[in-house]
């Protein structure tokens, strides 16, 4: 990785509409949005509702599936010099095995991201990341049919965040990535009815930055595994709080939709904040909070 | 589409509580078509974070462009409180606009209150096309009827309803363009407004056989097609109102939530089809 700077799952697409503000290979990876087996057509709308310092969405993983990436967008995203990290999800144990072994051998995938914390769609997702023994065993299943780097990404909607950590590591995860989205709710005191299509939805943007950080931190304390800090990233000081928390690199979401020039701003930004200090390395503030 | 830091300059109240601003960009109003819409960062580093999409009123040809609009919440409360020579973050042009030909005979331009934005660009375009063009404007009452005379200047006749009966026909536009659309006779109808009078200017279009498009409005998180969160129903599944539209085809849109496919409503696509299909 050229940076540890990268574009959160579902805010970056495969890439192409952003590619038109910035040059892609600029990235430290690209993430890119959840494939799943078979295409989904997402959540009844509406799907997106802005509140304080933050959105709410439940788009519901809309996508075409995983022949279709493989097909349409891998080819595409080939074409750039940076690492590509899929994200994938399944409604059961068994999908997310069987998409690992969709992707063996394909040419151009760097790393798997397993979702297992996407609040918004009714069966899989967060079921499997609210329990450490689901969670420890969709990442086994997944561990076993793919050689690739294997990250899971975490929900923040559970109690001991790092003891679902320490079993998707038991289970073979080379990494974790976390936060996902919150689970929130809006409703319209005009009409009574939920702003959202689908009742709930994932909270994102800086309201959620210090639940993530404080995650970030407790993870880390939990794990030897490398973290990807996410949650509420908006600027370069955002990113430098994640790194002195214990994450080994960041992934930027919301504020993506809002400065599709932002993750370069954070690159360049993360730069001159360590020759501001005299730094030479990354890993002289990865994990160096003061408590 | 692209990523620019715009100067200001005009600001005008049109009427309490209405905006104008023109915003200089000679790459957006170069590249832009009626219909097109601008996402604007209205406060970065305030409460809330999300760009605010607003259709293209009218351009500066090669130069600047200006966006209409009503204070209704946060963005638009900040962006009314821009002065002249402040720098704004916009992105556009955006989504697809209007289709049109030097070909077409007859159009009717139908605005529900501040959906005369994109109207008047593209009236002025079917102007430079020499396309024959009849506005019809609904308002609330006779002080909130906007840019009538800009219409009434370049459009072949103006129809005008209001709420109160103030000017014009006494009730709704959609209700004007029913009782006179049988004699007006235009080959295409172009609206925009909220959408219960869109609804009912695209039945009103299909009893009579004519052709519309409607311009739809939604919340929107990226305004370019990568977040998927802007999704509005149409025959062919859910569509990005900011990618595939803001302007769509009236008969494509399913205006009643109780007509979505059960296979609409999360899971996997055609899910429901395959338990039923026995092949």
């Amino acid at each position: 990785m050229k940076n540890p700077v990268m574009p959160a799952s579902g805010t970056f697409g495969a890439g192409r509409e952003y590619s038109e503000f910035i040059d892609l290979n600029c990235l430290g990876a690209l993430v890119v949005k959840t494939v799943t087996l078979r295409p989904r057509d997402g959540n009844a709308p509406p799907r997106l509702y802005e509140v304080s310092s933050g959105m709410l969405n439940s788009i519901g993983l809309q996508n075409e599936g995983i022949d279709h990436f493989i097909e349409h967008d891998l080819p595409y995203l080939r074409q750039f010099d940076v690492p590509i990290i899929i994200n994938i999800a399944g409604n059961t144990l068994e999908e997310y095995a069987q998409l690992c072994r969709e992707i063996k051998g394909v040419e151009g995938i760097s790393g798997i991201e397993l979702n297992i914390s996407c609040p918004n769609i009714k069966a899989g997702g967060i079921a499997f990341g609210a329990s450490s023994r689901l969670a420890e065993q969709v990442t086994a299943a997944a561990r076993y049919n793919t050689d690739l780097p294997l990250i899971v990404k975490l929900t923040p909607n559970v109690y001991n965040v790092s003891k679902i950590a320490q079993a998707v590591v038991y289970g073979g995860a080379n990494a974790v990535s976390l936060i996902n989205t919150l689970v929130g709710m809006s409703i319209d005191t005009n009409t009574f009815k939920p702003h959202l299509g689908n009742i709930t939805g994932g909270l994102s943007g800086p309201a959620i930055k210090p639940v993530a950080v404080r995650m970030v931190w407790e993870v880390a304390q939990t794990v030897k595994v490398p973290i990807i800090g996410i949650g509420g990233i908006n600027s370069t000081l955002d990113a430098i709080e994640f790194l002195l928390a214990g994450a080994t690199a960041v992934a930027i979401g919301t504020a993506n939709f809002v400065n599709p020039r932002v993750m370069i701003e954070i690159i360049d930004g993360i730069e001159s904040f360590l020759r501001q200090r005299n730094m030479s390395d990354i890993r002289q503030i990865i994990g160096k909070v003061k408590v | 589409m692209f990523q620019v830091n715009a100067d200001v300059i005009a600001k005008e109240e049109v009427i309490p509580g209405v905006f104008s601003l023109t915003i200089v960009s000679p790459v957006i109003s170069e590249n832009a078509k009626p219909g097109q819409f601008v996402h604007i960062a209205c406060n970065q580093g305030g409460n809330f974070i999300l760009r605010r999409p607003f259709s293209i009123h009218r351009i500066v040809p090669g130069k600047a462009f200006e966006i209409l609009f009503r204070v209704v919440g946060r963005g638009t409360e900040a962006l009314s409180r821009v002065k002249v020579y402040d720098i704004l973050d916009v992105i556009g042009p955006l989504g697809n606009g209007f289709k049109y030909s030097e070909r077409i005979t007859s159009a009717l331009l139908v605005a529900g209150g501040l959906g005369l934005a994109p109207l008047l660009y593209l009236a002025e375009e079917l102007t430079n096309e020499q396309v024959k063009f009849y506005p019809m404007l609904g308002a609330q009452t006779k002080t909130k009827l906007l840019r009538y005379i800009d219409f009434k200047r370049i459009g072949k006749k103006t129809y005008v309803a209001t709420d109160d009966g103030s000017s014009g026909h006494n009730g709704t536009v959609a209700d004007l363009l029913n009782r006179t659309i049988h004699y007006i006779r235009p080959e295409i109808i172009y609206a925009c407004g909220p959408e219960p009078m869109l609804r009912k200017v695209a039945q009103t279009a299909d009893e009579f056989g004519v052709k519309c498009q409607v311009s739809l409005e939604t919340k929107m998180a990226c305004g370019v097609g990568v977040c998927l969160g802007c999704a509005c129903v149409t025959r062919q599944g859910y569509k990005m109102v900011c990618k595939d539209g803001p302007v769509f085809d009236a008969r494509d849109i399913i205006w009643d939530k109780e007509e979505i496919e059960p296979t609409l409503l999360g899971g996997y696509r055609c899910e429901t089809a395959k338990v039923s299909d026995p092949g």
